[in-house]
């Protein structure tokens, strides 16, 4: 019982990681039509320029800043440089191009802190368990990624419900030449959208970096799983991306959770892990399968 | 799809080329440029199955790699129960004539069910689910430690073909390249028959297809499942020319450079798709020999490519 | 006359607009009937309705007896009944032979052949000539889709359907962009094609619809304000007051 808790809150946890990353993705796609690879490179780049700058001053705070900001500038300059030039081409440039992006993130990367992982781990005010029910102790740090998840969520969905942005950008995603017609000057807005899309792919790697070892490669493991996100949610759809980065967070992290340890019940331990692991790491993708011959378009398509 | 005199012309100067080359290799006294060869023609057929989708279809498919994987590991893997098997399966498993077919059905089978999926989806899902999915398949080759997990599987020895050595590289790079040319002539074949004719139509105008009275989904997903064996006997051969197989085959980084192969040579053009795969072979000798971070080359390369050169190696030679 | 094409109660809402409201339509064998309405009346919702690219909320479709509200676009043209479209839908890169030529070979059914070339193939050719000749495209044949002009293509798209040998035409404004000759040009041809096919008629040029139609149904915001014949439509006051005395 109180493992199943504790997995349930980190499956929470990893919920809110690919919500902020399929926020920014599927707020892109519908407004720019764009399909953007790099987005887990920003998610990278977030990590590590907060790994290293907590590790340079020592201040976490700092750190998280360097994180956003670095995400957020190197976005919003990659918009304007690059993929600008990608809103009018088919997917399929859009997919080559941002490719090639990746690699050279990668390897810029690499280059730069070498292929051994950055370890920062959590701040003293933000290290140790509290007891969340009685006799279950639950790191307070991950605590802290849930909360800050949930308010982003509410604020994005105000920013979009409530606002004249948000008004822009539920027009954009509709009705594109519309929003152009009505004297919006369309490329400040698509630019602040990226540089809002890359701010959250930075704050989920900046917030990641301490749970996780910051390395290369990093950016596309989490930007696959948020396709499986977005495929599942429905392409385009604020609340599709909530409802399926919480599926597919608990879904993963579940399987990965109890699978390996029912396998042992009629397995031999070492098959049972093998077996496990490779069945938990497929769950996410069986249940995009399932998804989709049930709602090709996803839980919530955003143009029904 | 009438090739230009100059096409024709560097067509038969390519093949001339790829012919000789062990002479040459032999001549200057390099050779690694045999393996480079049959490496490039490998990568050519898996380049050259995606364009049957990407180019004649329209289906982007992010997922190619699972199938150049599957065919490769499906070599390897029976290969190496080869042993624990009586006679005379202990023979077939490593008879080319009887493994490599089944490289090419086991992703093509495959490919029917995830196929299914995938076309249930159009555009940029598609994109995305055949990327997932193939992931799929590279997540369970690393979990797969029997068969080497990250570390990969090594193929004792090659497929035996009758008549051929097994440690002879250039007999081996001829049986690549006649694979080559075999698969570029079949797909050529394909590509004007009635079935490529529709296909065709299914890239352009899709709802007119279906105004016409056509299912497009039988067709899609013919194309999606021929391409995928295809994929595998390239796969087959991969595994053979390196003697090993490893999840980095099925990575989606794989995928990606077949896509870019398709699209340097120069989309729906078939044989593009060759001169796209062989540039990107030597690109990335070359690269990789002046530095380990080659990578940072590539990229931007690949972005140039794309927003400058839309028609690609084959367009290019092709004039107008 | 027993009516080849029966629509009963068909309704589509998008969001909170209702585009059809409750449709009733019969088209008999060996009619033109035209569907007419101001911009906006809901015309083109009720096409695709009828041909299957959108899924109606409520109502029936009925060819021939059978009930065909349920099937996708391709069933429905190989039931009988094929759309043509108001926008030119025809591979632009292709020549004009070869479009129809695919249509033949769609209709033939033997697509999954993958050796044999199509494209010299004469059981699919010589068909295809018949019907440019037909629509009168036979010099054009050759000419790649996207240099013919777009009267051309219009007469090409009406090859398109034709060959797909329906019994029901569904024509989305045949007529749209084309000069006054070549509209008469155009209802000569639809004129003529009467004799083998029946049509269901959208367009907006009053004179080609007057011309043609053997009854008329006029539609406003969904629903059907009168239908008849082209006299009593002519007549009708509620018409002219919706539709021909603003146009």
């Amino acid at each position: 019982m109180t493992l199943l808790l504790e997995q349930l809150l980190n499956g929470l946890q990893f919920g809110v990681m690919l919500f902020l990353m399929a926020a920014g993705l599927t707020l892109v796609f519908g407004i720019m039509g764009l399909i953007n690879l790099a987005h887990g490179s920003l998610y990278m780049i977030g990590a590590y320029a907060a790994a290293w700058a907590t590790l340079q001053t020592g201040s976490f705070v700092l750190g998280l800043l360097a994180g956003l900001s670095a995400a957020a500038v190197l976005g919003m300059a990659l918009e304007a440089v690059i993929l600008r030039r990608l809103y009018a081409r088919d997917h399929l440039d859009q997919v080559l191009a941002t490719f090639g992006v990746i690699l050279f993130c990668n390897e810029a990367v690499a280059m730069i802190f070498g292929r051994q992982p950055l370890m920062a781990g959590p701040p003293p005010w933000l290290s140790g368990a509290v007891e969340i029910v009685p006799g279950v102790p639950y790191p307070v740090y991950r605590l802290a990624i849930i909360a800050t998840g949930l308010l982003v969520a509410a604020g994005l969905y105000v920013l979009i419900s409530r606002t004249r942005i948000g008004m822009l950008v539920r027009a954009g995603a509709t009705h594109r030449e519309l929003v152009g017609a009505l004297g919006v000057r369309i490329g400040l807005l698509y630019t602040a959208v990226f540089g809002l899309g890359a701010l959250l792919a930075g704050l989920a790697g900046a917030l990641t970096g301490p749970l996780l070892a910051v390395q290369v490669g990093m950016g596309e493991r989490i930007l696959i799983t948020t396709f499986v996100v977005i495929v599942i949610g429905g392409l385009g759809s604020i609340r599709g991306a909530l409802a399926g980065a919480m599926l597919v967070g608990m879904v993963d992290t579940l399987t990965r959770g109890f699978l390996p340890a029912t396998l042992r019940a009629v397995l031999p331990a070492s098959e049972a892990d093998a077996l496990g692991a490779g069945l938990s790491s497929m769950a996410v993708f069986i249940l995009m399968a399932i998804v989709l011959l049930w709602r090709p378009r996803g839980l919530f398509p955003a143009h029904a | 799809m009438r090739e230009s005199p100059r096409q024709i012309f560097v067509l038969v100067a390519s093949f001339a080329l790829l012919a000789a080359l062990p002479w040459i290799a032999g001549a200057v006294g390099r050779p690694d440029l045999v393996t480079l060869g049959s490496q490039a023609c490998v990568m050519a057929i898996a380049a050259a199955s995606l364009d049957l989708l990407m180019g004649r279809t329209g289906l982007p498919s992010f997922g190619h790699a699972a199938w150049l994987g599957l065919g490769a590991y499906t070599v390897g893997i029976l290969a190496f129960h080869a042993r624990d098997l009586g006679p005379p399966w202990d023979q077939w498993a490593v008879q080319a004539w009887a493994v490599w077919p089944l490289a090419v059905l086991v992703p093509a089978a495959l490919a029917a069910v995830i196929g299914a999926l995938c076309l249930r989806t159009s555009g940029i899902s598609f994109i995305m689910i055949t990327l997932a999915f193939a992931q799929m398949f590279f997540f369970l080759f690393v979990a797969l430690k029997t068969y080497g997990g990250d570390d990969g599987l090594t193929l004792r020895r090659r497929s035996t073909i009758p008549g051929i050595a097994p440690r002879d590289d250039v007999a081996f790079f001829y049986v690549c390249l006649t694979a080559l040319v075999l698969v570029l002539l079949l797909l050529r074949r394909v590509a004007a028959s009635r079935f490529g004719t529709v296909l065709d139509g299914i890239r352009q105008n899709e709802r007119r297809m279906m105004a016409i009275g056509l299912s497009p989904f039988p067709y899609k997903l013919a194309a999606f499942v021929l391409s995928a064996g295809i994929a595998g006997l390239a796969g087959a051969l991969h595994v053979n020319l390196f003697r090993f197989a490893s999840p980095d085959l099925l990575h989606w980084t794989m995928s990606g450079e077949l896509m870019v192969m398709v699209v340097l040579g120069g989309l729906g053009s078939l044989w593009g798709a060759m001169f796209g795969a062989a540039a990107m072979v030597v690109l990335h000798a070359v690269l990789a020999q002046w530095t380990e971070h080659w990578q940072i080359v590539l990229g931007p390369i690949l972005v140039a490519v794309v927003l400058l050169a839309r028609r690609g190696l084959w367009g290019a030679l092709g004039g107008k | 006359m027993s009516a080849l094409l029966e629509v009963r109660g068909l309704a589509k809402r998008f969001g909170g607009l209702v585009a059809t409201d409750g449709l009733n339509l019969d088209v008999a064998s060996g009619e033109i009937h035209a569907l007419i309405g101001p911009n906006g009346a809901g015309k083109t919702t009720a096409i695709g309705q009828i041909a299957g690219e959108i899924r109606p909320d409520a109502g029936t479709i009925h060819l021939a007896g059978q009930d065909i509200t349920r099937l996708g676009v391709p069933a429905r043209v190989r039931a009988g009944m094929t759309r043509s479209f108001q926008i030119t839908q025809v591979l632009m890169n292709a020549s004009a032979l070869a479009n129809v030529a695919l249509v033949e070979q769609v209709r033939q059914g033997h697509s999954f052949r993958l050796w044999r070339p199509a494209a010299r193939d004469e059981r699919l050719l010589a068909p295809a000539r018949a019907m440019l000749e037909r629509v009168g495209l036979g010099a054009r044949a050759d000419v790649a889709a996207e240099d013919l002009s777009h009267g051309e293509r219009r007469q090409l798209e009406l090859a398109m359907a034709l060959a797909t040998n329906p019994r029901l035409l569904l024509l989305d404004e045949p007529m749209a962009g084309l000069g006054t000759t070549e509209s008469a040009a155009m209802t000569v041809l639809l004129a003529a094609l009467k004799q083998e096919v029946s049509i269901l008629l959208v367009e907006h040029d009053m004179d080609a619809v007057f011309a043609l139609a053997d009854r008329i149904t006029v539609l406003e915001g969904g629903r059907v304000i009168a239908h008849g014949t082209p006299a009593a439509i002519r007549a009708d006051a509620a018409v002219r007051d919706a539709y021909l005395g603003a146009a």
